[in-house]
């Protein structure tokens, strides 16, 4: 029996490309417990995918999946977790997750499912055709070669302009580990795209007519969107201005508010200038710019418009029209992006004519963001660049690449700073092509695995901001002392998580920030101001939980982690409150399933618990605090050799991080000794089959392994 | 005077505060009173006895004074000029009260925003935020003051910072020490490289 009383769309689509079969399954009943997106993943990698299976093996499974509140009105609810064996965990491919924004996931809604598994392998490549009840594996040859543009406009004009193309391209045709999935042009998922290559799956294009049933009470659900869209920040939910306002009581020049009355949108036709209250819930969309934020007042000239996801206020993905990329490049003038992808050009070069806010830095960003989302490249968090950057400084690349190779590559324009260096190197990743391309598209594990480099000088280089197997840092001690530690101990790739630092950068005052934490945390001291860290204690381990439990049930609810959890608001009238019931007000409303915050915060730590338990299986040890959380030398170290916990040092003491994991490992119920879930933990969030399947390979703690 | 006059009184100064806060500006009292001026409420003051006369304008600054120390949601200071100026900070925010106020002294306008930013966030500022708005200064009138600054007593506490990208952090030492500031500054620089 299919039970929809809302949220979920209801079924499950399941692709068989080695048989062809399409067949469907219950959300709810099968996968109800674990909830959408990410842990619909885990569920379908811990049931049906063996251990040891590699990423690239046909019986690897690539689960797109979505969550309840995704399609509803749900603001920053736009969100897909395709999970899978992730190809560029180094040394071994363990699960992972990339997430994508855009339209995919509402249209996926629409069409009648929430998530899709894709499994085996297709003899020749295809797409998949999804338009409600139809769904067609279609020949892909016209498509394969590629890159996404032309592949989501081909497909478009096939099905309509109302359909959402995920797309791989060249990168991920090639498998590479650095490849991406994207949908609506630049909404791109990292590490999966060689996923999809390997099984000959070049698109995904998904149309569909009906929508999302809201389970409760209607005049509830809108007035809970309103106060929803009345308690956001701008991007990243930073919750003051960049700037000062009548309005607000505070600001910070290193917000992403960047938005205010008479800037302007001046590439837009005809430009738009932006009027009226910041503070006004419908010209939310104003207060972001991303293209502005990290490239400074040159951007508002260029921009066109806030571009974004389905049901999103906050438009992160900033359209910009700049006329030289087709004069001086031959490519589109138009691009559009956010973050990482933004940069994805700029952050090959160290330096550039003009510093990293000049006319360079906007080509670079220009060219890179067209070519990185059309050949499907993902730059590992910027560990790509980085990494590039290293080794050319090491002399890697002169001592490892044949001598035609490396004559072929023209460093005088990296060396310059031209933009055009990125016309010849973008391609040689995304194509693998030759031993550059080759390498650097595995991630930071190709050079380990061919060049000789080691894991631990990449480890030592605070440089690179390395983290551990294959990853880098994502919001660590630099934002966030132990919490950030902790946090990027916990997954295969780079963490992800931003509950932690949209809160330690909402630009509140500090003393603002701990009265906040002390009602959300216990404990004002749960929080300390940036780089003014104090030695560890239990509120810490607290909110730390807190912030990857919350990380874990957006990813499965469809939510953006980018955005929240909504903790802190712009409001003066309620001390700055957010609110930390958000998602289980909405998952109820929409669901029908009344759970309140602490029961639906124990459904993401049973999802969070279920990748642990995965990772264990797969790295074949329950010693999870030796083998897997790991964290870098850098961490342990200062250029100036400050000790830890003066202020202004991100230096973290070695004993003090060993207290900090015990108090993680004891707030989770975990083993403190192996950082290993323990019997009792697994049972009580409803895994006491995983559990026991663990104790079957002797894989708990205590199990020598 | 009644109650109803009384509160007509009220209604009318705060309503003045209010709209000099909607147009970006403090009140002074000359401001309100003309408002109420202007709008009539001492010809015909509601609920007055038919004896009684509206106050004289010799009572009227003691009649504000009485109001706004009552007034909820409004806030008075002593302006730089020694006015008393009044504000709605549900529209015009105190930290915006305070930087249109110190407007017309470049110098004691930054070097106030320097101590707030460096005691309440704790954070230095960059040097540009100072010729973008509210504060609208151009860089000789930044470079003036710095130097002044420099040179005066009642300043020593103004310090900079420079990060490795050549931006000037300004910070107070009396509220943050060097170190730590020039940690927040090159934090701050590298927001745009770490997303």
């Amino acid at each position: 029996m299919t039970i929809t009383a809302g949220g979920f769309a209801g079924k499950v689509l399941r692709v068989d490309l080695s048989t062809g079969k399409i067949s469907t399954q219950d959300t709810r009943e099968r996968y109800g417990a674990v909830l959408g997106g990410t842990g619909l993943g885990y569920q379908v990698l811990w049931e049906e995918v063996p251990q040891g299976t590699g990423p690239f093996d046909s019986a690897n499974k690539l689960i797109f999946a979505t969550g309840a509140l995704a399609g509803t009105s749900v603001p920053c609810s736009g969100r897909t977790a395709i999970t899978t064996i992730f190809p560029s965990c180094w040394p071994k491919a363990l699960v992972g997750s990339g997430h994508m924004g855009g339209q995919f996931a509402a249209k996926l809604k629409y069409a009648g499912y929430d998530a899709i598994i894709v499994e085996g392998k297709a003899e020749r490549p295809v797409w998949l055709f999804i338009r409600d009840g139809r769904v067609e594996l279609r020949d892909a040859a016209f498509l394969w070669g590629n890159g996404i543009h032309r592949t989501t406009l081909q497909i478009s004009q096939e099905m309509g302009a109302d359909c959402a193309v995920a797309a791989i391209g060249q990168a991920g045709e090639k498998l590479a580990p650095l490849a991406t999935v994207v949908n609506s042009l630049s909404h791109s998922a990292g590490g999966v795209g060689g996923v999809m290559g390997s099984k000959n799956l070049k698109a995904i294009a998904v149309q569909g007519s009906g929508g999302v049933r809201i389970a409760g009470n209607k005049e509830q659900w809108e007035r809970l969107v309103k106060f929803h869209l009345s308690i956001l920040g701008a991007n990243n939910q930073h919750v003051v201005p960049s700037f000062p306002t009548p309005e607000s009581e505070y600001y910070n020049p290193g917000s992403r508010w960047v938005g205010e009355p008479g800037k302007r949108w001046g590439a837009a036709k005809p430009p738009v200038e932006i009027t009226g209250s910041i503070r006004d819930m419908s010209r939310i969309s104003y207060r972001t710019n991303s293209a502005a934020f990290f490239l400074g007042e040159q951007a508002w000239k260029h921009t066109v418009r806030g571009n974004g996801c389905t049901s999103c206020p906050i438009r992160c993905h900033t359209t910009l029209k700049v006329p030289a990329m087709a004069t001086k490049y031959g490519l589109d003038e138009v691009a559009q992006g956010t973050c990482i992808a933004l940069n994805f050009g700029r952050f090959f070069f160290p330096t550039l004519p003009g510093g990293p806010k000049g006319e360079a830095a906007l080509e670079a960003c220009m060219i890179g963001m067209n070519m990185a989302d059309d050949m499907g490249i993902w730059s590992n968090y910027g560990q790509l660049q980085r990494d590039f950057i290293k080794l050319s400084h090491d002399g890697v690349f002169q001592a490892k690449l044949g001598s035609a190779e490396y004559a072929a590559i023209p460093w005088d324009k990296w060396r310059a700073g031209d933009p055009a260096f990125l016309l010849d190197i973008i391609p040689r990743i995304g194509e693998r092509r030759g031993e550059l391309g080759l390498v650097l598209s595995e991630g930071s594990g190709g050079p380990f695995d061919h060049w000789g480099v080691t894991e631990e000088a990449w480890g030592a280089d605070h440089a690179t901001t390395y983290w551990k197997m294959g990853h880098p840092k994502h919001h660590a001690n630099e934002d966030d002392g132990q919490c950030g530690v902790i946090i990027n101990t916990q997954y295969n790739r780079d963490a992800q998580c931003h509950s932690h630092t949209n809160f330690v950068r909402n630009g509140l005052p500090v003393r603002e920030q701990k009265r906040l934490a002390g009602e959300l945390w216990g404990s004002p001291d749960s929080v300390d101001a940036p780089g003014h860290y104090t030695r560890m204690n239990k509120y810490k381990a607290q909110r730390a939980k807190w912030a990857l439990v919350r990380k874990e049930l957006h990813d499965c609810l469809g939510l953006c982690n980018w955005m929240g959890p909504w903790v802190a608001s712009p409001i003066k009238e309620r001390g700055y409150r957010g609110d930390n019931s958000l998602e289980s007000r909405f998952f109820s409303l929409a669901t029908g399933m009344n759970l309140d915050r602490e029961e639906l915060d124990a459904a993401g730590e049973r999802v969070f618990t279920l990748h642990r338990a995965l990772t264990i299986r797969d790295m074949a040890t329950a010693d999870m605090r030796a083998a897997h959380d790991r964290v870098p030398d850098w961490v342990y170290e200062d250029p100036k050799d400050a000790q830890p916990f003066t202020p202004g040092t991100i230096r973290m003491d070695r004993d003090d991080m060993s207290v900090a994991m015990d108090q993680f490992y004891e707030a989770m119920g975990w083993d403190k000794a192996t950082g290993a879930p323990t019997r009792e933990a697994y049972a009580r969030l409803g895994l006491a089959h995983v559990g026991a399947a663990l104790q079957a390979k002797k894989l708990m703690p205590g199990d020598k392994s | 005077m009644t109650p109803e006059a009384a509160a007509a009184f009220t209604e009318a100064a705060v309503e003045a505060v209010r709209e000099a806060s909607r147009q970006g500006r403090l009140a002074t009292r000359e401001d309100v009173l003309a408002a109420m001026e202007a709008d009539g409420v001492f010809l015909s003051p509601v609920g007055l006895e038919a004896e009684a006369q509206p106050p004289p304008p010799e009572d009227r600054d003691a009649l504000l004074a009485a109001i706004f120390a009552t007034a909820p949601d409004i806030n008075t200071f002593q302006s730089l000029s020694g006015q008393t100026v009044y504000h709605a900070p549900d529209l015009l925010s105190q930290t915006y009260a305070h930087i249109l106020d110190r407007k017309g002294s470049p110098l004691l306008l930054m070097a106030e925003e320097i101590r707030a930013n460096s005691r309440d966030y704790p954070r230095p500022v960059p040097v540009e935020l100072f010729e973008a708005p509210p504060f609208d200064l151009t860089p000789e009138d930044i470079e003036q003051a710095l130097r002044v600054m420099a040179a005066g007593p009642d300043y020593q506490d103004i310090a900079f910072t420079t990060s490795s990208t050549g931006a000037v952090y300004l910070f107070s030492t009396r509220h943050m020490e060097q170190g730590y500031a020039a940690f927040l500054a090159q934090r701050a620089e590298s927001f745009v490289m770490n997303p």
